[in-house]
């Protein structure tokens, strides 16, 4: 459905984003993921036709965005990092101006609005100035005009930015819920959020894609049982003690400890063996209760941090 | 076109900035009908149509000051340039609302022509004359002042070279009658614009290939004009200039002359200006 090849933007000699493929099917919700200034928004305002790539092109069903700009635009709802409002406007012209300049028929213009304002729940604002809302209503009204259109492709850029944490469950749960018949692409730079909500991830940094995959197999393709955190009730030189007789662990060592009585160490295996099973059954022999056993690259952040700062020493 | 059109006008109206053009020209002209034609009891209406010109320097500004510039601060211009309209859509949308409220002001006016035809002689054909000079001086002024809203970063530097811009076309005249007329001059003058030309082209490309190309071009082009007919170079700098010089061509119409030439000059101008700022947003997303 987006298909996009080798784009790259740059200003002047500043390479913003840089050869770029990807392609996103019908249906799909696609969370770009990646540090402040990585490329994410200059992507998302280059689908959306707001920019032109420097190279490359893009494609919606086939249709190059910059040859058909306008059959192509009428198919997409963007959510920019600050949502496009008008401070003087009250929310209900805001979005029949909106209605009107992505050429709603005018019969369905108080439907689409209606639906619209239920849908982000904005009904109570709907008389208001917007320059006087709040931040979470005004991310609201934001993410209703995108939706005015009715187009089958939603860009949302960092949509819960700025958010609380009530509202932020809130939109949420209303991208999972347009996800399932709109495809959806969607921005963050914070790990839970993107996991939660979308069945593909893409791992963005300087520019370039350095991931790209389902959550969960991003867990398993750098999954790395070569280095183990133990955390056991005891004190070091008794943790230190029952992993003596283990064969195999080439360093050991010990991290700050996050619950008073218990040591956590980082175990690293020689021949990037998975350890597990030997330590746990010499912590029973000796006596120590094991309270904490995981391999130490499994949480999304974890791959995020080695991916985005692993790219950087590559560069430098 | 209409959506943004109607939006436009009345964000002028839901904005201190309708009420204070609406007010500050009509309270500019009406000091100026008071005193040249109440108190003097002078039924000579065009003098006052000529002196309220001068109220454009400061008011144009005022209207046309946010148009673009504000989209481009408020970061909506993200909305309008990714729905299913064009660029050319959003600049008329934006000139005509801000014209037809110029227009509206300038309507209020015709009472003061209606009070002179009651009580006094009035010359009616001047008068018409006058409105519909008046109109597309206004149509070009306000182009001026959306090219300058389109390349400015806030309302204020918008409103500040707009004045500045209608106050050099305001004193083109002026600069005419004092240019130099000899050919050496001339051809300085015209090397002069093809280097602005190129500065003008890079600054926008960043292509010194595309510069280079318009500095060949100017230069053959005067080389050539110099070994063909060396006269174009007499006086080049005042034709030029004349061209510019919006308030000459708008005597012919308080005489009650409208001839079609300036007509077609005053709509020309107005279109390359508002031509010149689709251009440029569509480049800017390029940059």
């Amino acid at each position: 459905m987006i298909e996009v090849r080798n784009l790259t933007k740059r200003y002047g000699p500043h390479v913003a984003v840089d050869d770029v493929s990807f392609s996103v099917q019908k249906g799909e919700v696609v969370g770009f993921l990646g540090p402040n200034g990585a490329g994410k928004s200059t992507t998302m305002n280059i689908l959306t036709g707001y920019l032109s790539a420097s190279e490359g092109d893009v494609h919606i069903d086939g249709t190059n965005i910059l040859e058909e700009p306008e059959s192509v635009k009428r198919r997409i709802g963007y959510l920019p990092e600050t949502p496009p409002l008008y401070g003087e406007m009250t929310v209900r012209e805001y979005l029949r101006f909106v209605c009107s300049i992505r050429k709603v028929p005018r019969t369905e213009v108080n439907d689409r609005i209606e639906q619209g304002l239920h849908r982000v729940g904005i009904v109570e604002v709907y008389n208001r100035l917007i320059g006087n809302l709040s931040k979470g209503y005004r991310q609201r009204v934001g993410l209703a005009q995108a939706l005015m259109g009715n187009p089958d492709i939603l860009i949302l850029d960092e949509p819960t930015s700025g958010l609380d944490p009530k509202q932020i469950i809130e939109i949420r749960d209303l991208i999972r819920e347009l996800g399932a018949d709109h495809t959806v692409i969607l921005s963050s730079h914070i790990l839970p959020e993107v996991s939660e909500i979308c069945r593909r991830v893409m791992i963005i940094n300087d520019g370039r894609i350095v991931a790209d995959g389902d959550p969960a197999s991003l867990g398993s393709d750098l999954f790395d049982a070569s280095q183990i955190v133990v955390t056991a009730v005891a004190d070091e030189s008794a943790a230190r003690g029952a992993v003596s007789g283990i064969q195999g662990i080439s360093r050991i060592e010990i991290l700050p400890a996050t619950e008073p009585g218990t040591t956590e160490m980082l175990i690293e295996s020689e021949h990037d063996e998975d350890l597990r099973r030997d330590i746990f059954d010499s912590f029973s022999k000796a006596g120590v209760p094991l309270i904490g056993l995981r391999v130490k690259n499994a949480t999304l952040e974890e791959i995020f941090l080695e991916l985005t700062s692993g790219v950087k020493e590559a560069v430098s | 076109m209409i959506a943004i059109m109607s939006r436009e006008f009345r964000t002028y109206f839901q904005t201190p900035t309708g009420y204070i053009f609406m007010g500050l020209f009509l309270l500019v002209s009406g000091f100026f009908f008071t005193l040249g034609n109440l108190i003097s009891g002078s039924s000579y209406f065009t003098s006052f149509l000529q002196s309220v010109l001068f109220i454009y320097l400061l008011a144009i500004p005022l209207l046309t000051m946010r148009l673009l510039s504000e989209e481009r601060r408020q970061k909506t211009d993200q909305l309008l340039l990714t729905s299913p309209i064009t660029v050319t859509d959003i600049v008329l949308g934006k000139f005509f609302a801000a014209f037809i409220v110029f227009l509206l002001t300038l309507l209020v006016t015709v009472l003061y022509a209606i009070v002179v035809g009651i009580f006094g002689d009035l010359a009616v054909w001047q008068t018409v004359g006058g409105y519909i000079g008046f109109s597309l001086l206004g149509a070009s002024f306000i182009s001026v002042g959306v090219l300058i809203s389109a390349v400015s970063e806030n309302q204020v530097s918008a409103a500040f070279f707009t004045f500045f811009a209608l106050l050099l076309i305001w004193f083109l005249n002026l600069v005419k009658s004092v240019a130099p007329v000899d050919p050496v001059s001339g051809t300085i003058f015209a090397a002069v614009v093809v280097v602005g030309l190129a500065a003008f082209f890079f600054a926008n490309t960043r292509s010194w290939i595309a510069s280079g190309a318009v500095v060949l071009v100017g230069a053959a082009t005067i080389v050539v004009l110099h070994l063909f007919s060396p006269d174009v170079f007499n006086g080049l700098i005042a034709e030029v200039l004349d061209w510019f010089s919006l308030l000459e061509r708008f005597d012919a119409f308080t005489l009650g002359l409208v001839k079609l030439e300036e007509v077609v000059f005053y709509l020309s101008f107005t279109s390359i200006f508002l031509f010149v700022t689709v251009r440029l947003i569509e480049k800017r997303r390029w940059a």
